[in-house]
């Protein structure tokens, strides 16, 4: 049962702190996008493709740069944790961007000519747009942050599913079901899917309870 | 209006999946098979190239093809998602034929399991007298933290057989810092072997093929012994019990193509690697059943 106990624990550390890494330079890249109010069309475009890129490929990419033969070998990440993070961290990163360009751009649609009519200087305009759409910068992590938990591809690829080391709870379940234990991989699984509610709702209430 | 613009792009989705869907519906009859089948035989190619071979000849089936463990490959045959089911696992094996899960054993063909390790061998395993003592070696070399050994872990045939030797030794392995559970693939675990620089126990056919792709630069076959029981590899085919009809009839005649057919498994993959990958069961049958209920009874 501990060893249960600790796979869930590595998968929240571990796309906690992806989540958490892609979130520092996703969201104030989307801002700087809303912001300067360029023709953001092909950008957008671009991101919301890269949202479906599938895991195992970027797993397989990843692998070729960290593999001992691959250009970044010497750092000796392939098959660790820090790898793991790095990985789905570049996974979710369009994700977080896509999901919550929309919100920031519809904020700053509504409140940049209010803001403008009471007078409010640069400084404040920004300030305002930040505060009104910081839900949905919220709700973009959480999802990013479903996505990086519930991954398959790269955390086998570049984690390498070690028992106490990359063990994570997707690769658990692939594991008990390549083993034929389907019950265990049924319970995996809910407690997969109860944790990722659980944590989402606990995040929602927690960033209401701030802005209120 | 907006509803009828709705509308007619419904009607027009609907017609044209109704199109594609008819276009590419089959003629005639086919009858599909469905196979449960240890990885080590799917990722060599061996399966793909015996199964292009029997539809030349049955032309109205179609094989598909399920590469997983040997434990998930019983628990398929149980449920009756699959027809027939291709294994390297022994005491497993006993065990689901006791239950009248699987039928009709044929042993197919066999290969060898070979230890695999770093070119400059740090355990000596070269010069080891048995699987027994190469493992005692790796052991003890393991403990004083020069080098690490990649477990599969996932319940597979050669999972299996590692636990079975690290049992004669009497040493549990689990929970030491240098034993590796990657709980994954043949295929995977050598790859992994080859990043750590470890020792692996793998089948030699997909060392082999692994070896000749250039994925596993760093180890090389340290250890193999064809003449040792808990060194054979042998491989298996059933049919699940549930399955009736003509699927089964056709799984049947699978089976049987392999079995009376030697040249087929020998001669796969001399051509490409320059070794013989698997060993027809033919002129050894007694030997290997012999085999086969020794590495059964002992689990």
């Amino acid at each position: 049962m501990s060893e249960v106990f600790d796979t869930i624990v590595r998968s929240i550390i571990v796309s906690g702190i992806a989540t958490a890494l892609a979130s520092l330079w996703s969201i104030p890249l989307t801002y700087l996008l809303v912001l300067r109010n360029r023709r953001a069309m092909v950008m957008e475009v671009i991101i919301e493709t890269l949202v479906g890129i599938p895991t195992v490929l970027l797993g397989l990419l990843l692998y070729m740069l960290l593999s001992s033969s691959g250009p970044l070998g010497f750092l000796n990440l392939l098959y660790t944790p820090q790898a793991m993070i790095i990985g789905e961290s570049i996974l979710i990163t369009p994700l977080i961007i896509s999901v919550s360009y929309r919100s920031i751009r519809d904020m700053a649609k509504l409140y940049h000519e209010l803001a403008l009519s009471i007078g409010a200087d640069r400084f404040q305009r920004i300030r305002l747009i930040i505060g009104q759409s910081l839900p949905g910068v919220v709700a973009a992590c959480i999802t990013g942050f479903s996505r990086a938990i519930g991954e398959l591809g790269i955390a086998m690829m570049i984690g390498g599913n070690i028992r106490g080391y990359t063990r994570v709870m997707t690769t658990a379940i692939a594991l008990e079901v390549a083993k034929g234990n389907f019950e265990e991989a049924i319970t995996l699984g809910i407690a997969l899917l109860a944790i990722t509610i659980s944590i989402s709702i606990a995040i929602k209430l927690l960033s209401r309870v701030r802005i209120t | 209006m907006e509803y009828r613009y709705i509308i007619v792009l419904g009607i027009a989705l609907l017609s044209v999946s109704a199109i594609i869907l008819y276009a590419t519906y089959p003629t005639r009859p086919i009858i599909r098979v469905r196979i449960a089948t240890t990885t080590s035989l799917y990722a060599t190619g061996l399966l793909e190239y015996i199964s292009s071979r029997f539809t030349e000849v049955h032309r109205n089936t179609e094989l598909q093809f399920i590469a997983v463990g040997s434990g998930a490959a019983l628990r398929y045959a149980e449920r009756g998602d699959v027809c027939a089911i291709l294994i390297h696992e022994p005491g497993l094996e006993k065990l689901y034929i006791e239950r009248g899960a699987i039928e009709g054993q044929r042993i197919l063909a066999y290969s060898f399991f070979v230890i695999v390790g770093p070119e400059n061998d740090p355990a000596n395993v070269s010069s080891a007298l048995d699987v027994v003592d190469a493992f005692r070696r790796v052991y003890r070399v393991a403990e004083e933290g020069l080098i690490r050994f990649i477990s599969r872990a996932d319940n597979s045939g050669t999972h299996n057989r590692e636990m079975k030797i690290w049992n004669l030794i009497g040493v549990s392995p689990r929970d030491k810092p240098w034993y590796i559970e990657c709980g994954c693939g043949m295929d995977q675990a050598l790859i992994m072997a080859s990043e750590f620089k470890g020792y692996t126990l793998s089948d030699v056919g997909t060392y082999t093929v692994l070896k000749a792709k250039g994925r596993i630069q760093n180890v090389k076959i340290l250890y193999g012994n064809a003449s040792d029981d808990l060194m054979l590899n042998i491989y298996s085919g059933y049919l699940a019990s549930g399955c009736r009809g003509t699927e089964r009839m056709y799984a049947e005649l699978f089976l049987d193509f392999i079995y009376s057919d030697p040249d087929i498994v020998n001669s796969f993959g001399v051509e490409e690697y320059g070794v013989r990958l698997f060993y027809h069961s033919r002129h050894y049958e007694g030997s290997i059943l012999d085999a086969w209920n020794r590495l059964a009874l002992s689990g």
